[in-house]
């Protein structure tokens, strides 16, 4: 071996033994001295490898929790999907309480499976039947108001035709009192279908847009003051002695999934304290709700316990505020078949 | 070595060492290709064999500086399979892609065998696993990645023509 190949061979051998000896001392380094040695490194000479892993470990925990992270967002929007659901399954349903606690007896809550036949646009079949005493001809109502009449009964559903059947009848009168008519389905084109037309007003009645048009109790077949629809407009008719408006119905039949059936011995009684049409159809609606709405009446408890006691405004509170037991249908179902309590008289039958 | 070579050497090198600090952690493989053990043998075939333990050395303590509990057993190990590729390469080398994948394969063993060893990590038994089981599984995929990168890199790595 040439002298210079040996020596670079012994330097290489003295390297390598150096390198050694410093590991070995590395290895063996108390800990006061070989962390921060190691700290030293990692905050110089490994800080941009360190951030380099540190990124890339992210991006795996990423990829690896993406399909978890996206069922947790699908869970998210399901959830939230089935919030408005329930919100409008909520509302309805305080609305019909609300109505069953204003009614307060002599009636059958049903549920109301819509026909999606052809034919079948304008009947419904509900869940309650002669067993819950249900009679032909027992209006059906809804907390907005009138949805139809009873047409044939079975033992545990029935059948019912809502306001937009052609045979559909009702006496209706203007909340005043001011004009009678008969309101029947408006026969137009498919997008007045959906609307009623009072007939038979007087020449010297006149309706403005926006009046409240209620059942009149005329006929024996609805109570009066169950609301019907509001004026829209006149209608210009061949009639040269009536008058015929068009009206807007207060309830659509098509968002319709429960309903109460008047009993008749509630139709006799009558259900004009129910939606009380002196005020505005909004209002009546709302009184309804709020009636079903358990934290509005404790709110008003809680007023009420706290306001100074008035002798004016007590007996005005306890004529229109409804009782805090809220009812239950099949509770409220027994007097049907049994006479109706002694609260019914403050009702009269038109 | 030439300036152009060892410039060369030195972009593989870096190339290398990023892979090991972005994909290694990506992969999150249980026996993950080693890409400082590959970036060593590259480099430690082109230099002299001192020189290639001192490389190893730093390149050990870097690997160490984030696991303080074994601190020195990576430089120890790196250090120890630079010199002995670089002297290995001066007694007998071929451009071979086999003969290539060998060496990756058992410098990378080897690595694992002193650091597991010097570091005394576990008990025996578990040791055993990590040098009989894990280890010669990191080992041939680390000669698997080092192949692909050999492969990739031929432009690079491709030596000058004197």
């Amino acid at each position: 071996m040439p002298p210079a190949a040996r020596a670079y061979s012994r330097r290489d051998t003295v390297l390598f033994v150096s390198c050694l000896v410093a590991a070995f001392a590395a290895i063996q380094l108390p800990d006061r001295i070989r962390d921060p040695f190691a700290a030293a490194l990692r905050q110089t000479l490994v800080a941009p490898l360190v951030a380099l892993q540190s990124d890339a470990e992210q991006s795996r925990r990423s990829w690896l929790t993406r399909d978890m992270r996206e069922a947790q967002r699908d869970s998210i929007a399901l959830r939230a999907m089935s919030l408005d659901a329930s919100l409008a399954d909520n509302d309805r349903l305080r609305k019909l309480l609300g109505l069953g606690e204003a009614l307060r007896w002599g009636f059958v809550p049903a549920e109301v499976l819509q026909g999606r036949g052809v034919g079948e646009e304008y009947t419904v079949v509900l869940s309650a039947g002669s067993r819950a005493g249900i009679r032909p001809f027992s209006p059906v109502v809804a907390p907005e108001g009138l949805v139809g009449m009873v047409k044939s009964v079975d033992p545990t559903m029935s059948i019912a035709i809502v306001w937009a059947h052609p045979d559909f009848r009702v006496s209706a009168m203007a909340v005043d009192g001011g004009a009678f008519g008969i309101v029947g389905a408006h026969l137009g084109g498919e997008p007045e279908r959906y609307l009623l037309e009072m007939r038979g007003v007087p020449m010297r009645s006149t309706l403005k847009p926006g009046t409240l048009i209620v059942s009149s109790g005329l006929g024996g077949t609805f109570p009066r003051g169950i609301p019907v629809g509001t004026v829209i407009a006149e209608m210009k008719t061949s009639e040269l002695w009536a008058r015929t408006y068009l009206l807007r119905p207060a309830v659509a039949p098509a968002d319709v999934s429960d309903v109460m059936v008047l009993l008749p011995a509630r139709t006799t009684a009558g259900v004009q304290t129910v939606w009380k049409t002196g005020l505005h159809a909004d209002s009546a609606v709302k009184s309804i709700v709020a009636a079903g709405d358990s934290l509005a009446r404790l709110a008003a408890k809680r007023d009420s316990a706290n306001a100074p006691r008035d002798t004016t405004q007590r007996r005005d509170s306890t004529a229109v505020t409804a009782p805090p037991v809220v009812p239950s249908p099949q509770r409220e179902a027994r007097p049907a078949k049994a006479p109706p309590p002694p609260r019914a008289p403050t009702t009269t039958t038109p | 070595m030439r300036p152009t070579d060892f410039f060369r050497t030195l972009i593989a090198f870096i190339i290398l060492v990023m892979l090991h600090y972005t994909l290694r952690p990506l992969l999150g493989w249980r026996a993950g290709p080693d890409f400082l053990v590959i970036a060593t043998l590259l480099v430690a075939i082109r230099v002299r064999p001192g020189a290639a333990a001192v490389i190893g050395l730093c390149v050990g303590l870097v690997s160490d500086s984030v696991d303080v509990h074994v601190f020195g057993a990576g430089a120890l190990a790196m250090s120890a399979i630079g010199f002995t590729a670089s002297w290995l390469k001066a007694v007998f080398f071929a451009d071979d892609v086999l003969l290539n994948a060998l060496f990756f394969f058992l410098g990378k063993w080897a690595f694992d065998v002193i650091f597991v060893l010097a570091g005394h990590r576990g008990d025996a038994g578990q040791v055993a696993i990590q040098i009989f089981v894990w280890s010669p599984l990191s080992a041939a995929v680390t000669a698997l990645f080092g192949l692909v990168t050999l492969l990739i890199l031929r432009p690079v790595l491709r030596a000058s023509p004197s």
